[in-house]
């Protein structure tokens, strides 16, 4: 399955040549987690606070379904 | 001793008085709310004799605590008809306590027109006119102040706005480097402020970390104590400091609650256009800041310099009002935000407020979506005081009026902020019930709603978001009596240690025994004394309510209305 995964915040130095927001397209198995997308891209587990699918807070172990929108940050705050 | 000034300007005369036992343990929102429930009929006009200009320094304020140095400024709300606490940073706050300056309390109304000008020192206190200040900007009359009265006085000044007595005009002070961009800047106190004749008041204190305290060695203990905790607290230690409170736009635009084009969608295709990571980008490169402090003694900086293409420098952009000028107008363009900002300072306006009445503007057809030229135009007509400019001083709800918009994002008469409440419903709650109108600081579930900060609470979901709302805006208003940036809260929220330093703090300092509990009584009491004003104001439930397109229209992409019902919304002030 395909999903489409936009880092935030600084995350996007692990991901050559990417800036901010860029869509990045990825191929991963069927029963695919984020945990097995964070491994696979190369971004470490401890630098990604909250993760957003179509929107929606989940967890590391969510598994990604078909055509999602995958959102990765680190902490971040403001007001 | 501590003191209170009173200014009356009826009679143009300031004096010192004590400070009774009544005011001596409350600070900034503590204090502004109490003085004013005690001193202003709550029916009294706005911009009438009896309206009252209360600034007062956080309870830590000018000690070495971190973050402490914010200031509150307080009246009758001219936009909402009701109490009002504003909530600025800069360095008059810090200067006002180490003169031991309670409050300033600027009262009575001059019988004639011009302008005047209110020096304080700590060789005492000066009426001067200030005529030949009139009719300018911002900027300009800090530029000047500073190089009348020297490069390190705190200007607290109104500019033009402030002067038509405009509803949303602000009042602002200096950071460091004399940018007259901090503003108490919610609610119109700004004209309040020129309804009294004063131009601006001047403060001169050599110091910025001597405020009396009882207890040096405990207090020191405490605030290294504290800086540490928020220093070590992801948020506040890293991610503020990296690329401001700009950092949301990318969060709330993928959390699907970005207000888009005056409410109608969650997300906006460019945002990250307008976000803090490109603020910081275009910053860098063109020698300004992505960090910056707004006083001095914060650890956590959360401002930024940004250079403009004109020479001149915005400093600092907000993610507030990156939205209300970005996603809100669909404008993507982050020099048109920085100078719709930039005039907003100088005209001396509430940027929100600007924001969400050009959405109004716009939603009328009166200027196109996406037009930043045409925004600019239309917010340059402020200053000369023109009809159009005269009814965006006004505020979105003055202009829905106008105009016949219907869809007008605004509660008790003042307009929301940048986060959808369909979408982050605890901050829907606070919208509505905050005794300030539409405020997201008064009560910010943003953090358990999208940043899981202090828990985590569905967005979406109307369950839990009363009690949310609730706790919020009593550790609100308590966090704005102190004087500390309500931004500790990430940390005070996450770290167990975070409350007990900050009471271990005022303890060292005013020689109290108070415990957390205190602290979280402190906080409802505030609410209560607003509450008990608006009551007295006229308010009524009705008044607790968002307007009525959130409920019956969706918010894409989550496909939300905001279904909190009316009486979980009358909960909220069940203590
Ligand atoms: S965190 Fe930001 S707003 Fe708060 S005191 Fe520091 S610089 Fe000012």
């Amino acid at each position: 399955m395909r999903i489409e995964v936009r880092v935030f915040s600084g995350l996007e130095k692990f991901l050559p040549n990417k800036s901010f927001g860029e869509p990045l397209p990825v191929e991963l198995p069927e029963g695919g987690t984020i945990r097995d997308l964070l491994l696979k891209i190369g971004i470490p587990k401890d630098h990604v606070f909250t993760i957003l699918v179509d929107g929606k807070h989940r967890s590391f172990d969510y598994t990604v379904r078909d055509g999602e929108r995958i959102s990765l940050f680190p902490p971040v705050g403001g007001g | 001793m501590a003191k209170f000034l009173r200014v009356d300007m009826s009679a143009k005369q300031a004096k010192f008085e004590e400070v009774s036992d009544k005011y001596l343990t409350l600070g900034g929102r503590a204090l502004t709310s109490q003085l004013v429930a005690d001193e202003v009929p709550a029916v009294c006009d706005p911009l009438g004799p009896f309206n009252k200009l209360v600034i007062a320094p956080g309870l830590l304020s000018g000690t070495n605590a971190p973050s402490s140095g914010r200031l509150s400024v307080g009246g009758k709300s001219p936009l909402t008809g009701g109490i009002k606490e504003a909530n600025a940073g800069g360095i008059t706050s810090q200067k006002l306590a180490n003169l031991d300056i309670k409050a300033v309390i600027i009262e009575g109304k001059p019988a004639d027109k011009g302008f005047f000008l209110l020096k304080i020192t700590p060789d005492g206190v000066e009426m001067l006119s200030a005529d030949d200040l009139a009719g300018k900007g911002t900027y300009e009359v800090t530029a000047i102040c500073r190089e009348r009265y020297g490069d390190k006085v705190a200007v607290i000044t109104i500019g033009p706005a402030g002067e038509m007595l405009m509803p949303s005009a602000g009042v602002s002070n200096n950071d460091s480097d004399g940018n007259s961009s901090r503003y108490a800047g919610r609610g119109g106190l700004g004209a309040v402020m020129g309804s009294k004749g004063l131009k601006a008041i001047v403060v001169d204190c050599p110091k910025t970390f001597d405020a009396p305290v009882k207890d040096p060695e405990r207090f020191k203990a405490a605030a290294k104590k504290f800086a540490k905790i928020l220093l070590d607290h992801p948020v506040c230690g890293q991610g503020l400091p990296s690329y401001g409170t700009n950092v949301l736009m990318n969060i709330i635009n993928e959390a699907g609650t970005l207000p888009t084009r005056n409410f109608k969608f969650g997300r906006f295709d460019k945002a990250g256009e307008v976000s803090g990571e490109k603020l910081a980008e275009v910053a860098t490169a063109r020698g300004g800041k992505a960090t910056h402090a707004c006083h001095p003694g914060c650890v956590m900086r959360c401002s930024n310099v940004y250079p403009m293409p004109d020479g001149k420098v915005c400093a600092p952009i907000e993610y507030e009002t990156a939205w209300c000028f970005g996603p809100n107008l669909e404008i993507s363009d982050l020099d048109v935000v920085a100078k719709l900002n930039y005039i907003c300072n100088d005209v001396g306006l509430d940027t929100i407020e600007a924001g969400c009445t050009l959405g109004v503007l716009m939603e009328a057809g009166v200027i196109p979506f996406g037009d930043g030229q045409a925004a600019i135009a239309a917010l340059e007509e402020v200053a000369k005081g023109t009809p159009l400019g005269r009814i965006i001083g006004s505020g979105a709800t003055n202009a829905g009026k106008v105009y016949g918009v219907t869809r007008v994002p605004a509660v008790k008469g003042q307009g929301i902020p940048a986060y959808d409440p369909r979408s982050c419903k605890g901050n829907g709650v606070t919208y509505a019930t905050t005794p300030m109108g539409a405020d997201h600081t008064a009560g910010y579930a943003v953090t358990a709603n999208i940043l899981k900060v202090g828990g985590f609470v569905d967005p979406t979901n109307k369950d839990g978001q009363v009690e949310l709302s609730r706790n919020l805006q009593v550790a609100t208003a308590a966090i704005d009596a102190t004087g500390l940036c309500l931004f500790v809260a990430f940390a005070v929220l996450d770290n167990p240690e975070g409350l007990p330093t900050i009471v271990e703090m005022l303890n060292a300092q005013y020689g109290t025994e108070l415990t957390v509990d205190d602290v979280a009584a402190l906080g409802q009491n505030i609410l209560k004394v607003e509450r008990r004003f608006n009551l007295d104001a006229g308010f009524t439930k009705a008044d607790d309510r968002l307007p009525e397109f959130f409920s019956t229209e969706e918010l894409p992409p989550h496909n939300t209305k905001f279904d909190i019902s009316d009486n979980d919304l009358d909960e909220v002030f069940n203590f």
